[in-house]
């Protein structure tokens, strides 16, 4: 979850200061602070809980094939179709993940839950919004929503790879499992694509891979990026 | 009473010279009395002109301002820097739609002005026509270029023009933070490692001049100023807000172990004005004219950046909408 | 123009890894293309009045209020937003505003609550009392 928002997060503040109208980049900004600080949050669960490193070690210190992110986020941005139909299929699929998690037997991710709740409500607000408009606004705008739907689809079920503790989680009662999950995205993002007068890709394979370690060639010059400050001095310099 | 705005074109009423000269009398009055313009009332043209010249700069110095700094904002070291970095920029834009909302009131339309900065028609801070080319820059940018933007928007909160005043102080208050986080930054580089507190100096060496560019050339009291200063447009003269920036900032810097690039600064404690060495006036004119190292690039980016919105702000456009003049 | 005069290289990642020169110099921004403006009105704490704040450009009203809730209700504590077509506003204008200049003028003392001295009347009779 950390990486998949860390990663995620990096890509949406890329727009800073370059989005389409003031008022967007704004926007989208702000969507991006969300996220970065989520996977702070979840990293200094790992941290508090489970003693690894620190979130600036585990987030600026990793090599490719240790981050467990889904290939979709890691995918550069392109133009704002592409950026927004991502942000639409992931978000949703994030909310719904901190919905199931929201009664979780592991507490702090319940806690976080509840706490990030109404951030994650307005990102999914905003991605629908945007969705459903341009779905329906002009020619142009049809084509770009529906071309970036169709590229990104596969991807986004990529984000319902199951990780070998799937049952174990199930099991102890921490998580309903990505099976859950992606009927539930299913359901819920269904209805608003038809609304935006998009349609769901008729054939479908995921793309799987992210949360073994394995990435796109996108993933490597982002982390060298996002690192190459931090790296110049030995770990633990304050900056 | 009238409603709905008024129409984009209707800027200036046409009166006689008799009733400007009243009407000016009156103007100039409540202006002494500390009272504030609002939208619809009656300015000079002068006054109204100066002022869309002036917020409007002030508009496209924060988009631009963004790009320095943006610069760094995929490689900002550890989440708290890549926050505070990402939360500074969405500011600056932040602050752009505020000023440019304030300038609209006047009848300039947001989209003209985005026009003329793009043709370079109308111009903005000459400082973000430098590089920021380390991480160090970043931090002497958000410490020291901010510092000098809050000395500027401080004496102008208090000017004469309600919607500008309104938005300088939303932007004054979340430019504490900007120099907060700055000051934070470069005091963090400067106590640092040697490769830290190199870098930091190598930055604030090359930025020394476009900061003492900031407050703009020395001035000459012409008639013109003065004007504009009975007015309340401009709140401070150049010379006065550089000296006070000197005042507050050089031991700030000093104090950590920085050094200034100029061995003639120093303060004459009889006339309580700093003293320093020409900080190149001639190339000031340069990079204004467009002759900058990063002129180019910058309006080069806001084109691009333009160009790839343009078929979202298209595809959303109602045809039948009214428009008008934002209210306040 | 299709050659972009840089004078030195680009230093932004995020720009290096787009084509500059595709735009160069052919950008205009047509009219209205920002949208039309909206008034925004904006509630700190339940109970207090909504307070206007300033404009965005949107749209529509839906968009209109997520930008709104960016632009105003991002820094500030904010519990609720509105917003209305800057068109619909309808007010006064300033030349008028002597229509207001008797308001609180000492002849309408008869409708504030120092307009009336009841303590002295009171104090009066109490007085008279004892006297007596």
């Amino acid at each position: 979850m950390a990486d998949d928002e860390l990663i995620y997060g990096h890509r949406m503040s890329e727009w800073t200061g370059m989005g389409p109208i003031m008022e967007e980049d704004i926007a989208y900004s702000s969507m991006a602070q969300d996220k970065i600080g989520h996977a702070l949050a979840n990293y200094s669960i790992l941290e508090k809980e489970f003693q690894t490193a620190n979130p600036d070690k585990l987030a600026f210190f990793r090599k490719e094939n240790e981050m467990m992110n889904c290939q979709l986020v890691e995918l550069s941005n392109h133009e704002y179709d592409f950026s927004l139909v991502r942000h639409f299929l992931f978000d949703h699929a994030d909310f719904i993940r901190y919905e199931m998690l929201s009664t979780s037997s592991f507490a702090p991710l319940a806690q976080l839950s509840k706490k990030i709740k109404g951030e994650l409500k307005y990102h999914v607000l905003h991605a629908d919004t945007w969705l459903t408009r341009l779905g329906n606004a002009t020619d142009e705008s049809h084509v770009r929503m529906q071309s970036a739907l169709n590229e990104l689809w596969n991807y986004a079920l990529g984000i319902f790879e199951p990780s070998d503790f799937e049952a174990q989680l199930i099991a102890e009662k921490i998580f309903d499992g990505e099976k859950v999950l992606q009927q539930k995205w299913i359901e819920k993002i269904s209805p608003i694509i038809e609304k935006a007068n998009l349609k769901i890709p008729t054939s479908s394979s995921p793309v799987y891979g992210g949360r073994k370690g394995y990435h796109t060639d996108q993933l490597q010059p982002l982390l060298t990026e996002m690192a190459e400050v931090i790296s110049s001095e030995a770990e633990g310099t304050e900056w | 009473m009238y409603g709905g705005g008024y129409i984009q074109e209707e800027k200036q009423e046409a009166t006689s010279q008799i009733d400007d000269a009243q009407k000016l009398a009156e103007f100039e009055a409540r202006i002494d009395r500390g009272e504030k313009i609002e939208p619809h009332d009656w300015m000079p043209a002068d006054y109204r002109k100066q002022l869309i010249r002036m917020i409007e700069q002030h508009a496209h110095s924060e988009v631009i301002g963004a790009l320095p700094e943006g610069t760094w904002i995929t490689r900002a070291p550890g989440f708290r820097r890549k926050l505070a970095l990402i939360a500074k920029v969405q500011d600056e834009i932040g602050h752009a739609h505020l000023l440019y909302s304030a300038a609209e009131t006047l009848g300039k339309s947001r989209e003209q002005m985005i026009n003329d900065l793009l043709t370079g028609k109308s111009k903005y801070s000459n400082v973000f026509n430098y590089p920021a080319k380390t991480w160090a820059d970043v931090t002497v940018i958000g410490f020291l270029i901010d510092a000098g933007a809050i000395v500027n928007q401080v004496a102008n909160s208090k000017g004469s023009y309600g919607p500008y005043c309104r938005a300088l102080e939303r932007i004054c208050y979340e430019e504490s933070f900007h120099l907060k986080q700055g000051h934070d930054a470069f005091i963090t580089l400067a106590t640092g490692t040697k490769a830290q507190h190199d870098m930091l100096q190598d930055a604030l060496n090359r930025w020394w001049k476009p900061i003492m560019h900031f407050h703009g050339p020395p001035d000459k009291i012409s008639e013109h100023t003065a004007k504009l200063m009975r007015w309340k447009v401009k709140m401070a003269t150049n010379d006065d807000m550089r000296n006070q920036f000197l005042d507050m900032y050089v031991p700030k810097i000093l104090e950590i172990g920085i050094t200034i690039p100029d061995p003639n600064l120093k303060k004459n404690e009889a006339t309580g004005q700093w003293e320093f060495s020409d900080p190149d006036w001639d190339e000031f004119k340069r990079v204004i004219n467009g002759d900058g190292p990063c002129n180019a690039e910058r309006l080069a980016v806001r084109q691009y950046v333009e160009e790839h919105g343009k078929w979202v702000r298209t595809a959303m456009m109602n045809p039948n909408q009214k428009v008008v003049i934002p209210f306040a | 123009m299709s050659k972009i005069p840089l004078n030195t290289p680009v230093l932004d990642p995020r720009i290096k890894r787009v084509d500059l020169e595709s735009t160069y110099g052919t950008t205009a921004i047509g009219e209205n293309e920002h949208w039309i403006s909206w008034e925004v009105f904006h509630q700190k704490k339940r109970g207090d009045q909504h307070v206007h704040v300033g404009i965005v450009h949107a749209p529509d009203a839906q968009l209109a209020l997520l930008f709104a809730k960016e632009q105003f209700g991002r820094r500030l504590a904010c519990v609720n937003l509105w917003v209305t077509k800057s068109s619909d506003i309808f007010s006064f204008s300033y030349d008028d505003e002597d229509i207001f200049d008797n308001a609180t003028a000492p002849e309408k003392q008869y409708r504030e609550a120092a307009g009336f001295k009841v303590m002295e009347k009171i104090n009066r009779y109490k007085k008279s009392k004892q006297k007596a």
